[in-house]
């Protein structure tokens, strides 16, 4: 019973940012504002849209084993964006959290992207950026979980159109959607430039998700999926 | 020096919010060159030489976006001159001056955040939102440390079996990575299992979890609180009464220096040099000190 009254709070609770308070953001973002402030208006939007996913975090209360095995996953793709630091846009981060995603679920997957952006970003500088790194890869690897739970990602060619998936969305999240809302323009030119010119970044982060997929899924997987065995975590 | 970052964390975080909230909303010259010049002398204040080494990568920046928006946009009605068939308007290149403006000072106060406002403040502040979240943050922040360290080691030991990551081919070299890699995931994750084991045995979850924090909320970080909030909400009235209202498109608005406005830009420069203000202030009454001594 107490299960039912928390997820059915939830629900309200998520409901209530999707259908009420987003539209009225955007709402108040064409009007009030005058239809002016992308920017400010997509931030926003961005973290309220990260809200249900923390809310659902919460309030599980989840074990302190899965709390830990989110943080190794989280601390790991930190240290891989260190890592690969000197080469732009090659990034084992998005392959890392859909793996975690893939392996310990949808949830998982979330926090872990969602924790890797924001812990990144305190040794390369927090910004106006933050929220949407957090959100997408957090996406990311939510999107992985949901794929991961028909066990269809087990095959290495959709798991390989997942990485260019994945990577057409963190170009289009971080990119494409950066540059228009920062200029505040919304014009069929202005998608085209913007999109002409993250092409060469696009398919930079499309090929070196899939290779890092690749490379990483099997061992990764096996490892996880072990210590799910061994220990009955997030089942 | 360095007598901001001294404040409560709440003091500090709110006057970011704020400050970075309102540069984002006001497009107004006045108020855009206020917060670039509070921006850029804050920077000075806190980051010294480090400040003029990023204005490298703030100057570029704030040149692309000025070029970029007169060649997308052509609204406006003072064409400069056409270029490709397409005008080259005056309104669209001060909206790119605009723009740039805003986005860089963004930059800059976000770069007095991240040295003001460390890791260990912010977790002390989000512990109270999102206790679990906060916690994962920690724990993953203490993580890296000791991954660098006990990568160092399984680098080292695995030398000595002759996976030697730093001489033979690319093939060889990629693949003692790899195995290094593998090793410390395995390692992590049990360790993990142990940690969690040892917290669950120390009562984990049971009751409500307590935090130790060295930070007190004293008289001066209450003052200094409630002086951004009246200042912030005098700016907000400031705008609801048109004070930054201002129009790049179809045709500029002018500025206006009524003694209304002239007031409403007051509060909102009085708003931008609390930092840097503080500092000298500070500063000052260092220097006093020692010459009396």
């Amino acid at each position: 019973m107490p299960r039912n009254v928390t997820i059915n709070l939830r629900m309200i609770i998520s409901s209530i940012i999707f259908f009420i308070i987003m539209p009225l953001v955007i709402y108040l973002g064409v009007t009030v504002l005058e239809d002016r402030k992308y920017y400010f208006v997509s931030i926003v939007l961005v973290l309220l849209a990260c809200v249900p996913f923390f809310l659902r975090f919460e309030r599980r209360r989840p074990q302190p084993r899965e709390i830990l095995t989110i943080a190794v996953m989280a601390a790991i793709s930190v240290a891989g964006r260190c890592l690969f630091v000197v080469t732009p846009a090659i990034k084992p981060v998005t392959a890392i959290t859909a793996i975690t995603g893939i392996s310990l679920g949808a949830e998982a997957g979330f926090i872990t992207g969602a924790t890797t952006a924001l812990v990144s970003n305190f040794f390369f500088g927090q910004g106006p950026w933050t929220p949407f790194q957090m959100f997408t890869w957090g996406m990311i690897g939510f999107i992985a979980g949901l794929l991961g739970k028909t066990g269809i990602m087990q095959r290495k060619i959709l798991l390989a159109l997942f990485g260019v998936f994945a990577g057409l969305f963190f170009s289009f999240g971080m990119d494409i959607w950066g540059a228009i809302s920062t200029a505040g323009m919304f014009s069929k030119e202005a998608f085209i430039a913007a999109i002409a010119s993250a092409l060469p970044f696009t398919i930079i982060y499309a090929v070196s998700n899939v290779i890092f997929l690749l490379l990483l899924a099997k061992p990764i997987g096996e490892k996880l999926e072990r210590l799910k065995q061994k220990y009955g975590i997030l089942q | 020096m360095r007598v901001f970052e001294k404040y409560h964390p709440i003091v500090l975080f709110s006057y970011f919010a704020v400050i970075i909230f309102m540069t984002m909303f006001f497009m107004h010259p006045v108020y855009l060159a206020i917060t670039l010049i509070g921006a850029m002398s804050l920077n000075l204040v806190l980051n010294g030489r480090d400040f003029f080494k990023s204005l490298k990568m703030y100057i570029p920046v704030f040149l692309l976006i000025m070029i970029i928006n007169p060649l997308i946009s052509h609204n406006g009605e003072m064409v400069l001159f056409y270029m490709n068939d397409n005008r080259i308007t005056l309104e669209a290149i001060l909206y790119g001056l605009a723009m740039a403006t805003m986005l860089v000072s963004v930059m800059l106060w976000c770069s007095c955040y991240n040295s003001v406002m460390t890791s260990d403040k912010f977790l002390y502040l989000f512990s109270r939102v999102s206790p679990v979240f906060s916690l994962v943050l920690s724990i993953t922040m203490r993580l890296i440390p000791r991954f660098t360290y006990q990568l160092k080691l399984i680098g080292q030991s695995q030398k000595t079996i002759g996976m030697d990551y730093t001489i033979g081919s690319l093939w060889h070299r990629i693949r003692c990575i790899m195995q290094i890699l593998s090793i410390l995931i395995t390692w992590a994750l049990e360790n993990a299992i142990e940690t969690a084991d040892s917290m669950k045995a120390r009562g984990y979850g049971l009751q409500k979890r307590t935090t130790f924090s060295l930070f007190v909320f004293e008289k001066r970080d209450g003052i200094l609180l409630a002086v951004i909030f009246l200042l912030f909400v005098i700016s907000g009235i400031g705008s609801l009464l048109g004070s930054t209202t201002f129009y790049f498109y179809p045709a500029l608005t002018g500025i206006s220096s009524t003694l209304k406005h002239l007031f409403f830009y007051s509060v909102y420069a009085m708003l931008i040099v609390i930092p840097v203000g503080i500092e000298l202030v500070e500063g000052l009454k260092w220097r006093y000190l020692k010459s009396t001594m």
